[in-house]
């Protein structure tokens, strides 16, 4: 299918247009970062500024309890990944070689799991916290957080198992190796780039998460996550909004990163259970 | 068990008879004759799992959602049970209306996730230089955090020195600054529009996937019998897509009832309930009055809710997955 150049012309300025227009909220959080806080209230608004302020980052981090926030916020998305992760890929694998009693029943539980309101769980689960005195420690979230990987983690390592051949273990168990030993010594390094796309997508969904952060840690302000840190600097009368924007990117950093290195797993993991 | 020690005698007795290989070997549960075992073992702490930090919270929801309580407390003697928090909410105005409030946000949001969604991946489906970087911009808001996408938002439609209030008047659109959030119609359209940027990419992902499984050859057989390019989207493209939109639809109608965070930290429900959903609603009812027992029968209500539409999609899907 050959275009005429008008036709491509259009096309790419078409494309270029859309990319603008979807992504300027994220320039424009960049460009509000380095900007002086002046400059943010004069009119009309600079597109790029005249001096920009690169050591807004370091103030951020000198002024701000920033750098706890993005460590606590990483330490909980790891135990909470590592956590699910290793009862998911058992569960998974379970699922996608046995026939288990149940195991139909279970894997639709997990799939409906998906779908619960965080909003419904989060009550009951502050319940159960206070009880064993986890309120105000990353504990109370990384349990929070395995909720919401769990059920997903779980049907997007089933798909691929499902995707790599029966024969391929057959063949290990027929040199001696056992049906768990095939799991560690042929399955998992075949399925390396799924575990680390399922491993990726549940560090995001953890990352991302405001409800169970700001209802189980807001008492102890040394255990926020960025995210609740972001959403507190934004003050009562006066707002820095190049300190929250500065904030937002350092914070947001990161999930793109991955988000760069997951895009061609994010079909899978996207649509994990929801799609055949 | 008869059958299990004739087994390990017999192992023992062809090992040369040191017994505690014989146990070990009924220890090994990878061991062939252990294999349905080995199944259920491997799903164990999952189901564990699953039960401490789901079944259970659920089952006490709904525990607490039959009781007068405030703040519970695990383990103390329970309140009697009573339907009083059910039917103090389905007799409130608030609940209603932020049933209504849930459902034009709805049909809102998943609208306009269509129409960008599906744009977009017909866009970057085109062949052209370059189109790998122009499919990981387009979804690039999937990545950014919702509070991040909502503080960014939120700077943009600041009343006093916002970006869009500035466009606005500068183009005449506006003859003075519009106080977005203070007002109902202006809050519920910022809430709306931050959803929007949010949950667009996801539609595009998923549309675009779905474009992807067309067989090239439909358009080469609708171009050989002389249909044109908008004919071909009606009648090729569309109803391929129909299954892939059935199920982004309802997950996105899902992600918007359940999402919380948007209309918290905009605006936290109002201005006068104009942004309360549903959701908004069970949390504050349970963390900003601390009446959990109430909030538990709403959030037992959105909950009642999720699981149809869920089931709707799976019902379609439980043929194909087994």
């Amino acid at each position: 299918m050959r275009r005429t150049i008008p036709q491509s012309v259009l096309l790419y300025v078409t494309v270029i247009l859309t990319c603008a227009l979807l992504l300027f909220p994220i320039y424009w959080m960049f460009v509000t970062a380095i900007s002086p806080s002046a400059q943010l209230r004069a009119f009309p608004p600079q597109i790029f500024p005249d001096a920009p302020q690169w050591q807004i980052f370091q103030q951020i981090l000198e002024t701000r309890p920033m750098l706890l926030w993005l460590s606590n916020s990483a330490l909980a998305a790891t135990a909470a990944v590592l956590l699910s992760m290793s009862v998911s890929v058992f569960a998974a694998y379970s699922l996608s070689r046995f026939r288990v009693r149940g195991g139909q029943t279970l894997g639709l539980f997990i799939l409906v799991s998906k779908m619960l309101p965080a909003t419904l769980l989060v009550i009951p689960l502050f319940a159960i916290f206070r009880e064993f005195r986890l309120i105000g420690s990353l504990w109370s979230i990384i349990l929070a957080h395995s909720t919401l990987i769990v059920p997903f983690s779980t049907w997007m390592l089933k798909g691929y198992f499902d995707s790599i051949p029966r024969e391929l273990e057959q063949a290990a168990m027929v040199d001696g190796c056992s049906q768990l030993g095939a799991l560690f010594k042929v399955i998992l390094p075949v399925a390396t780039p799924g575990l680390a796309a399922t491993a990726l997508y549940g560090f995001v969904l953890s990352w991302s998460d405001f409800i169970y952060a700001r209802t189980f840690l807001t008492v102890e302000q040394t255990k926020w996550t960025a995210n609740m840190g972001i959403a507190s600097l934004k003050g009562e009368f006066i707002t820095d909004w190049n300190e929250i924007m500065a904030a937002s990117l350092m914070a947001a950093i990161p999930i793109v990163i991955v988000y760069m290195v997951l895009e061609r797993y994010l079909v899978g993991g996207l649509t994990a259970g929801a799609e055949k | 068990m008869a059958v299990q020690t004739d087994l390990q005698n017999r192992t023992e007795r062809t090992l040369g008879s040191s017994s505690w290989i014989g146990r070990l070997r009924a220890l090994d549960l990878s061991s062939p004759r252990h294999a349905d075992k080995l199944g259920y073992i491997l799903l164990a702490p999952a189901v564990l799992l699953i039960f401490v930090i789901l079944v259970y919270p659920i089952l006490l929801s709904v525990d607490l959602s039959l009781q007068d309580v405030d703040i519970p407390r695990i383990g103390e003697t329970r309140e009697p049970y009573t339907l009083d928090n059910y039917t103090k909410l389905f007799g409130s105005a608030e609940f209603w209306r932020a049933s209504w409030v849930s459902l034009k946000l709805i049909v809102v949001v998943t609208s306009a996730c269509f129409a960008i969604g599906l744009a977009t991946a017909l866009l970057v489906n085109q062949h052209f230089k370059g189109r790998t970087l122009a499919r990981l911009f387009v979804a690039l808001p999937w990545a950014v955090p919702e509070v991040i996408a909502v503080v960014t938002w939120w700077w943009m439609f600041d009343s006093s020195f916002g970006l869009i209030n500035w466009l606005l008047v500068t183009l005449d659109l506006a003859d003075k600054p519009i106080a977005w959030l203070s007002q109902p119609v202006p809050a519920f359209l910022v809430v709306s529009i931050v959803m929007i940027w949010k949950g667009y990419p996801f539609v595009s992902i998923m549309l675009l996937a779905g474009l992807q499984a067309i067989p090239e050859d439909h358009y080469q057989a609708a171009k050989v019998d002389g249909a044109g390019a908008w004919q071909r989207l009606f009648w090729i493209t569309l109803p391929s897509l129909l299954p892939v939109f059935g199920v982004t639809m309802i997950l996105v109608v899902l992600w918007v009832f359940r999402d919380f965070a948007v209309v918290f930290i905009l605006t936290g429900g109002g201005p006068i309930g104009a942004t309360q959903t549903l959701s908004m609603m069970t949390y504050e009812q349970a963390f900003g009055f601390f009446r959990m027992g109430f909030a538990s029968a709403i959030g037992v209500v959105t909950l009642v809710i999720c699981v149809l539409a869920t089931r709707l999609m799976v019902s379609r899907m439980a043929k194909s997955m087994y």
